[in-house]
């Protein structure tokens, strides 16, 4: 069905939270408190590696106002955080500048900040290693028992049922390189840790209910997946939790399980409820980044530009401890062969790698972006050297109908329903690609003066979590007290982290059951409330949600009519919904509304469900054109082109958005000025705050063309596949093409700050 | 210590505070963005990075905008003080229409930001009502949006510019 045929689907609908967020009314973790809520505040550790010594905090808890001040003497050492359960709340051992030394409640944040002060430590300093290949040698400190040279257990159980999945071995390696005609190998790092940074810092209210029950009001994006990680932290746990309008996140405030578990043992402490929100200094500093990623890599591509063998290492810095990132690895792995669909020939294994820094984790683009980032530019070397045009070698090797790929399940899938040639060519198109495309490490643009130089780079992305995890929704019909309409309750986990998701999924009710999208009634994002929602992540929303309310709406349609029956005489295939009730093109004038069919004071409830699928990768393609100062080695993006195909598009404006937001979150500016500086003597974070780390402000943007297709892909009843998360996940290897091809040599040290391009140039 | 009194005006109310260090009293180091968000509930300001880079808690003061975290309050006596609850007609509800074109422009994301976005907008077109693009993205280059809103907010506020604010 073409989008003209829809009554909302298609076309821009304002969100059903646009006037709260336009008067400031819309309300957030921060805007919110519960009676007899105190304030909760983490002392963190100045140390990067350290061992407690000795620790006093008889003078913090003798000040007044403070309810409790918690070491880890106090807290049960058998409750640990991430997967496999690996860190205590609170240890006597520290492994990271920022961690959690001791935990103090107090009435109020001034309170609880001046008891931090009057905790007296002492610590034994130990040796700290903070690069990923380094800390897996022996001679590297050892951050925890179990992970011999650092190195994690693979595998995280909820998503791999069948076993660890961390390394893709198929085919032939060594005889699918002899079939190339051209092959890179390096050794690619993209572990600078750029931080996400959420404009509303993470946090959490808990309150303990007994036992060891918790009621929690957190900042999360998926209020499941914040379940999921606090629960192994805490054995026989439970936790309901309630979420609101979430000030940004890009996949990065989901479990939050510092936070969370710092004011549940809190709250266990005082039995008042206590919310623990970081300051931005904190976010900053302690919280989760994106993981360091590096690369040891060997591409090979036939005569003909499509990839044949590729052989890797990937190692995967998750800083202080891993929450889960054996998913992101899968993930990783995955979306490297969406890339490089036709080579029949892997053998990439992965090590996950403990640091001493600040723990890395979930982040917009998954693991994959981080591969990505090094992985493509060693294609980008291959296609160099059989001189091929990238965007031709991209639509020959890109994922379509019928290729397999084995996905962080460890399971094979074979692709369904997808093609983005065209999406491929209509962005090229846009961009002007053959006509600002001169060839490898050629300009496209001079300056008369020759102090300023343009090149053009391509970057491609899928990921197929678009159908990940299980997911429920009910739609229930509530007739009107009075007169005899009915409204529409929604009812399905779903939290507005700015996607615009919960008004998308109320505009496919309100298309099945022909009602105004204005009267589609909304339940509030909790795990009570709903039924069980895995959240938004990976893109997910669309096709599962989706699917869920689509077939809870269709299954109250179809109760409906089978209601309506004895009304209108004629067969359920030939009934109608309208103005809230059933009607027939058969026999004009007969009508029933829902609330004559729907029993008095009763409701008229629809079930639908979504279980998980990884058939229908998503795409996205960056195009960039950067200028490059070779005086002062500073880049300038002059135009960024995104392109994607999103089957039916559901709302045009929100989905342009979420192309344009590839600029942010650590995405294209990785490549340009965004990363996490670290003091190699200390291990501190020296881009603590706003000011010393970089982000682009509302003066620098580069003129951006979206280019959205809607084709309509077999997914589910409204065609549509959803793709905001990977908006960026190619753009900053994108960007270093673009710059390669501008200064006519190689420069693969991201981000590319103009120490890095003035290196390359040879004037530094 | 001598008890000091203070007065604000907010959104056209009148409120006087007494500053100390006694319990309910105003704090010689209370920010403003404390007060407005923590004593009044006008919680639509965020105060996010507390050092007056990222542009959240923006407020108007005196016609000037204004990050409220780096104010203190007892330095704010006498001052009117606009904050995003305080743009739509009090009596009929009426958006100003910087906040419409903001929804008819889909000019938000997560919408953290955007009451900061649009307070440092309201006192850029209270000045000049007929900014230059550059003249726009000067005054918005302290408000930081992560989620990359920026291109449709540069639509609404063409949007409002060309209405000539109506």
């Amino acid at each position: 069905m073409a989008s003209t045929e829809y009554r909302y689907i298609g076309k821009n609908t304002p969100r059903k939270d646009a006037k709260d967020i336009v008067t400031g009314k819309a309300v957030f973790l921060d805007d919110f408190s519960v009676p007899g809520m105190l304030i909760g505040k983490i002392l963190k550790s100045p140390h990067a590696h350290a061992e407690i010594t000795s620790i006093n905090t008889e003078k913090a808890r003798n000040l007044k106002g403070v309810h409790a001040v918690l070491t880890y003497k106090d807290v049960d050492q058998s409750w640990k955080l991430g997967w496999p359960p690996q860190k205590p709340i609170l240890s006597k051992r520290l492994l990271y500048v920022g961690d959690s030394v001791a935990l103090v409640a107090a009435e109020n944040e001034e309170t609880a900040k001046e008891a931090l002060d009057l905790i007296e430590v002492e610590y034994e300093l130990l040796p700290a290693v903070f690069d990923g290949i380094e800390a897996t040698k022996d001679e590297a400190p050892q951050l925890y028992e179990e992970f011999e040279n650092n190195v994690v257990t693979p595998g995280y159980p909820p998503f791999q049922k069948d076993g660890a999945f961390w390394h893709l071995e198929k085919g032939d390696v060594e005889k699918g390189f002899e079939e190339c005609e051209y092959i890179a190998e390096d050794t690619i790092s993209f572990a600078k840790k750029p931080a996400p940074l959420a404009p509303e810092p993470p946090g959490a209210i808990v309150q303990w209910l007994g036992d060891y029950n918790f009621k929690v009001w957190a900042t999360s994006q998926s209020s499941y997946i914040c379940k999921i990680l606090n629960s192994s932290v805490i054995p026989e746990s439970d936790w309901s939790i309630q979420t609101f309008n979430v000030g940004g996140s890009y996949g990065n405030k989901q479990s939050m399980t510092v936070q969370v578990t710092s004011a549940a043992v809190l709250s266990m402490a005082t039995n008042r409820p206590v919310k623990v929100f970081q300051t931005k200094v904190e976010q900053m500093v302690a919280y989760e980044t994106r993981l360091g990623s590096q690369v040891h890599a060997r591409i090979g591509m036939d005569k003909d530009g499509v990839v044949r063998a590729v052989k890797a290492e990937w190692f995967v810095d998750t800083g202080s401890h891993c929450n889960a990132t054996q998913g992101q690895v899968g993930v990783g792995i995955g979306e490297a062969q969406l890339v490089m669909a036709k080579c029949q020939n892997w053998d990439l294994d992965t090590k996950i790698v403990v640091t001493n820094k600040c723990p890395a984790g979930i982040v917009r683009g998954y693991g994959g972006q981080e591969l990505n980032s090094c992985l493509s530019l060693l294609i980008g070397r291959t296609m160099e050297a059989g001189n091929f045009d990238p965007v031709e070698v991209y639509r020959k090797n890109y994922v379509c109908d019928g290729d397999e790929y084995i996905w962080r399940d460890g399971r094979k899938w074979k692709a369904h329903s997808i093609n983005y040639t065209k999406a491929i060519n209509e962005t090229a198109a846009k961009f002007e690609w053959s006509k600002k495309w001169k060839g490898w490490g050629v300009p496209t643009w001079t300056s008369e003066d020759g102090k300023r130089v343009r090149g053009v780079g391509c970057g491609i992305i899928g990921n197929a979590d678009v159908g990940e995890d299980n997911t429920e929704a009910y739609v229930r019909v509530v007739p009107d007290l009075f007169g005899d309409k009915s409204h529409v309750v929604m009812q399905c986990n779903v939290t507005e982290s700015g996607m615009g998701q919960r008004s998308n999924l109320a505009k496919m009710v309100a298309e099945v059951l022909n009602v105004p999208y204005e009267l589609i009634q909304l339940t509030p994002p909790d795990t009570v409330i709903n039924p069980t929602g895995f959240g938004l992540c990976g893109s997910r929303g669309t096709i599962t949600y989706g699917r869920a309310v689509t077939k809870a709406a269709e299954d109250v349609k179809q109760k409906l009519f089978d209601l309506a029956e004895p009304y209108l005489e004629v067969p359920t295939d030939a009934m109608q919904l309208e103005n809230f009730g059933v009607a027939t093109k058969a026999r004009p004038g007969k009508f029933v509304t829902w609330k004559q069919l729907i029993p008095p004071d009763l409701t008229l409830t629809g079930y639908g469900k979504h279980t998980e699928n990884f058939s229908t990768p998503n795409f996205f393609i960056v195009f960039l054109e950067v200028e490059v100062n070779l005086e002062n080695g500073k880049v300038t993006v002059v135009q960024m082109t995104g392109g994607t195909d999103a089957g039916q598009v559901i709302d045009p404006a929100t989905l342009e958005m979420q192309c344009q937001g590839g600029i942010g979150s650590a995405s294209l500016d990785t490549a340009l000025f965004e990363e996490n500086i670290i003091d190699p003597a200390t291990g501190r974070t020296m881009t603590y705050n706003m000011i010393e780390y970089k982000w682009r402000p509302f003066n620098e943007f580069p003129k951006y063309d979206a280019v959205m297709l809607s084709s309509q892909f077999d997914t589910f009843r409204f065609k549509a596949v959803g793709v905001g998360e990977i908006a960026g996940a190619s753009a900053a290897s994108a960007c270093m093409q673009a710059i390669s091809n501008a200064i006519g040599k190689q420069v693969s040290e991201y981000p590319a700050t103009p120490d890095v391009i003035l290196k390359a140039i040879g004037k530094l | 210590m001598k008890t000091k009194e203070i007065s604000l005006c907010v959104n056209g109310h009148q409120y006087e505070f007494s500053v100390g260090k006694l319990f309910g009293q105003i704090p010689p180091s209370e920010t403003l963005s404390k007060t407005l968000r923590n004593r009044l509930g006008l919680t639509g300001s965020k105060e996010a990075c507390g050092e007056g880079a990222c542009g959240c808690c923006t407020v108007i003061m005196n016609g000037d905008a204004v990050t409220s975290c780096m104010m203190l309050t007892v330095d704010c006596d006498g001052k009117q003080i606009t904050t995003i609850e305080g743009l739509a007609d009090p009596k009929t509800g009426e958006l100003d229409p910087i906040q419409q074109a903001f929804i008819d422009e889909y000019a938000f994301q997560c919408g953290y930001c955007t009451p900061g976005i649009i307070m440092s907008t309201k006192a850029m077109l209270d000045k000049n009502p007929n900014p230059t693009q550059e003249e726009i993205e000067d005054a918005l280059s302290g408000n930081f949006c992560r989620c990359i809103s920026q291109y449709h907010v540069f639509n609404a506020i063409g949007r409002v510019v060309q209405k000539g604010g109506k």
